[in-house]
């Protein structure tokens, strides 16, 4: 399809258009449902649409800092955003994020041996990195379910919270609103790699709020609060340093918010009616299907870049195998969302809204 | 009767002051261990809660029972005794275990460092350093089980009438300065804190007889007492289960009426007077009907106001009526109103909130605005803080008072806090959210035609860091978009906002 300037950005046709609103609102359920950025199912979306990754990912962490400084606001409101324990990650996290752009602008420029690779590798190494990273992040997910069902045991592990703070890495410093002391050491890796990662992938969240529960020790609700002040920020200093780049594609960004800011409501109120473990297993799930979307495109990177002789008329099939995985993970995942919310919405119109004690025996 | 709570750290001097001060006083004392202990023995699994919390780990919607649970029982446990004998209660928290008593003596007992790494090298037979390690680590256990319980930091000042450091003074003589300090008036048994006593053990053997039902025992449920008036809120995905409170409460001693009422979450609403028929009330029940929410109602007192002395001729039998579960027709039960309710617009409030569903139970603050401060409300069960008229004897200054009121409380309670006359405004939808939402959806759309007709020279524009643009170029592009950015979230975010606000789903 050709696209604009040297096919840089595609050519916004309205199905296209209309697909980038619609996995904005799915993003957005996600994201309101899961308490991350949705950019995990919106980044490889872009990408299936024929948007090149780097685009994606630039247009995408355009998006997050915009819906992230929306977000942050109400999260503040209630109190859940550790000012401080964002501002000791940002440092670390804007080197993170400028040394993903270099590697990407490196990438980006890479080309195959059939020479129609322009941007392939940039695509592959995305795919990787998202694949490995949220694979991890969903296994682990599922695991600490079923291991707290069989054991009794709840909420996350705190086995490296509990190991870190053995080692005793000072200075460690306290935040107050999390209730937490960390050392300096961990929270400055942790930020680089929450940087780097929402640069690379557009997912900082998957990192940032995860390390945040399981290796500092924060509560879920402070490190998703905390996790957004930080976005905000991330997704400034991205959306700057990849718009200097010239890789934004400022249509797709705004497509994504006519979806994700009224997907993100609908979300967020289904955490409120839906059971934590229903929660869970919804989110690891969803996450494995968009994993195993990206997995099945890779054969088209290699291809391009070279590195497998398959038929380039496979192309075609694998994408749509990719998109579809995608599509379904994130449709699925969206209307059982919605149902719990319509089902929830309704339902508490015709709720049993008091009941009396006819018989006080012991009053009498 | 009267109450000494201490609150103590571990291998301190606190137990041993308590039993000095337990032979001067005559009063009975009742440690943490007594309760834990008996908390066992009932089924509440201490030692799993205490190992979760020490972990770290967040709690669970299980866990979170099994702590509601065990703050009911210690609740019941020190109530019931309390309303029998004197008493001193040394544990961790025991200054935040009976909230808005308020002839309470509370107090902190530090005992010197030195002595406490002395009194653990002897104990355990270990070596200094790992002495001082071992108190470290269980003064950060308990810190943190102070924290999840209570959400109350264990070294915030405010929340104690004395501190007491071993460092300066003997337990002997702080045990004498004890029992001289509790001989004032404040720290005496009234009528109006004997109700408060039992008030808190009613609400905390509902929670106990819900939390041991098999049918109830895992709905999560907030409960409020008043003078026998019961109210119990508990959350729409657990209706079911919710639905066999009434029987399991209707063998509990005490119980004279009983609201359930189905809510997501909690507003509390605090005036001097409430009316029902007040355009601001409606415009806060219309936004407890769309959140799904229970309205707490707390009257504060004036300054000057006496708590009632509550002789039972003073309680008033009154009609309340209550919705089926189809809404259909209305029964009537005996609810009986006690005399601080009288003249405020409490009970009529609370029956047009049980008429809509929405009674979230209802409360008197003596002392005012500062008592309030004191008070232990908690903290973090409420979705919004709205308040009425107060300061109404202050004339002209009370605008300003109640501004520096609604600064206050946002940092006691970390969620919005707004005065009802803001309510409409801010939280539904009018002329005004109308004239907003037609703002935002033509700057939208704006937005949309510039971008989607000039395509090919607005990306050119924004792509000179791709094409060779000069560093000028490049940094204006940037720039660029990350100021249109925000501009088009908030104008998209504000649009979407109101429209759903509308439809009334928020």
């Amino acid at each position: 399809m050709p696209g604009f300037l040297g096919e840089m950005f595609v050519q916004m046709t309205l199905p296209i258009a209309l697909q980038i609103v619609l996995l904005g609102f799915i993003g957005g359920i996600l994201s309101g449902f899961i308490g991350s950025g949705g950019a995990f199912f919106m980044t490889p979306g872009m990408m299936n649409l024929g948007i090149m990754g780097p685009v994606a990912v630039a247009s995408n962490i355009t998006h997050k800092f915009g819906k992230a400084m929306v977000g942050s606001k109400k999260h503040g409101e209630l109190g859940n955003v550790d000012k401080k324990l964002a501002f000791f990650m940002l440092f670390t996290a804007f080197v993170g994020i400028r040394l993903a752009v270099e590697v990407m602008k490196a990438l980006f420029n890479v080309q195959g041996s059939h020479g129609e690779g322009g941007g392939a590798a940039a695509d592959l190494y995305i795919s990787i990195i998202f694949a490995v990273i949220l694979l991890l992040v969903a296994v682990s997910m599922l695991a600490d379910l079923i291991k707290s069902k069989s054991s009794e045991e709840t909420g996350p592990s705190t086995k490296i919270v509990e190991f870190i703070s053995r080692l005793k890495l000072h200075p460690l410093i306290y935040f107050p609103v999390a209730d937490v002391y960390v050392s300096l050491w961990v929270i400055l890796i942790c930020g680089l790699a929450t940087g780097y990662l929402a640069g690379t992938i557009g997912v900082g969240g998957f990192i940032g709020v995860p390390a945040m529960i399981y290796v500092f020790g924060v509560p879920a609700a402070v490190a998703a609060g905390s996790e957004l002040y930080l976005a905000m920020f991330m997704g400034a200093w991205g959306a700057l340093n990849y718009a200097f780049e010239g890789m934004v594609d400022i249509r797709c960004t705004l497509l994504l918010y006519g979806g994700s800011l009224l997907g993100i409501y609908i979300g967020a109120y289904g955490t409120k009616v839906v059971k934590e473990a229903v929660i869970r297993l919804t989110t690891g799930v969803i996450i494995l299907l968009c994993v195993l979307s990206r997995i099945v495109a890779i054969p088209v990177y290699l291809q391009k870049l070279g590195f497998s002789n398959m038929d380039p008329s496979y192309n075609d099939y694998f994408n749509l195998a990719s998109k579809s995985l995608l599509f379904v993970s994130g449709i699925s995942g969206a209307v059982i969302i919605m149902f719990f919310v319509q089902k929830a919405y309704f339902q508490r119109r015709k709720l049993e809204t008091s009941l009396s004690l006819a018989e006080t025996p012991s009053s009498t | 009767m009267q109450i000494i709570c201490i609150s103590r750290g571990s291998h301190g001097y606190s137990s041993e002051l308590a039993e000095k001060l337990s032979k001067i006083v005559g009063f009975t004392t009742i440690s943490r261990e007594q309760i834990t202990d008996k908390a066992t023995e009932y089924g509440i699994p201490v030692g799993k809660l205490e190992m979760q919390i020490v972990r770290q780990r967040p709690l669970s919607e299980e866990m979170s029972i099994v702590a509601d649970m065990y703050k009911a029982f210690s609740t019941a446990y020190v109530c019931e005794r309390a309303l029998k004998e004197n008493i001193i209660y040394h544990g961790r928290t025991g200054h935040l275990m009976l909230p808005g008593l308020t002839n309470v003596l509370r107090i902190r007992a530090i005992a010197e460092q030195e002595y406490r790494i002395k009194l653990v090298m002897e104990r355990l037979k270990i070596t200094r350093e790992k002495a001082k390690n071992f108190i470290f680590h269980i003064d950060e256990d308990i810190r943190k089980w102070t924290h999840t319980l209570y959400n109350s930091d264990l070294n915030d000042p405010s929340k104690y009438d004395l501190t007491l450091n071993s460092a300066n003074l003997s337990t002997e003589n702080a045990a004498k300065a004890l029992a001289s300090f509790v001989e004032l008036p404040e720290f005496q048994e009234t009528a109006s804190t004997n109700q408060a006593l039992q008030n808190l053990l009613l609400a905390a053997n509902c929670r106990l007889a819900i939390g041991s039902d098999d049918h109830s025992r895992n709905v999560d449920v907030g409960i409020q007492a008043d003078n026998g008036n019961v109210s119990v809120t508990y959350m729409p995905r657990q209706s079911n289960e919710a639905k066999a409170i009434p029987d399991v409460l209707k063998s509990i001693e005490g119980v004279k009426s009983l609201v359930c009422t189905v809510a997501t979450t909690n507003v509390l609403y605090m005036a001097e007077k409430f009316d029902p028929a007040d355009e601001r009330f409606i415009s806060l029940t219309e936004i407890a009907k769309k959140w799904n929410a229970a309205v707490e109602l707390v009257r504060i007192a004036e300054e000057d106001e006496q708590p009632p002395a509550y002789p039972p001729e003073s309680l008033l039998p009154i009609v309340t009526s209550t919705n089926g579960e189809t809404g259909g027709i209305l029964d009537d039960s005996d609810r009986e109103v006690s005399r601080d309710e009288q003249g405020f617009g409490i009970t009529e409030t609370l029956d047009k909130l049980i008429q809509l569903g929405l009674a979230g139970g209802s409360r008197t603050i003596y002392g005012g605005v500062d008592e309030l401060f004191r008070s232990q409300i908690k903290t973090g069960q409420y979705s919004l803080v709205a308040i009425g008229d107060v300061f109404s004897a202050k004339g002209a200054a009370a605008q300003r008072l109640k501004r520096d009121m609604l600064s206050k409380l946002k940092e006691k309670f970390r969620v919005p806090v707004i005065g009802t006359e803001d309510l409409k405004a801010r939280y539904l939808f009018g002329p005004k959210q109308l004239f907003n939402m037609i703002g935002f959806a033509v700057l939208f759309a704006l937005v949309y035609l510039a971008v989607f007709n000039f395509q090919e020279p607005i990306l050119t524009f924004v792509s000179k860091g791709q094409f060779e643009g000069t560093l000028f170029e490049k940094a204006i592009a940037a720039l660029a978009v990350l100021v249109s950015i925000p501009v088009v979230a908030f104008s998209i975010g504000g649009f979407y906002g109101n429209f759903l606000k509308m439809l009334k789903v928020e």
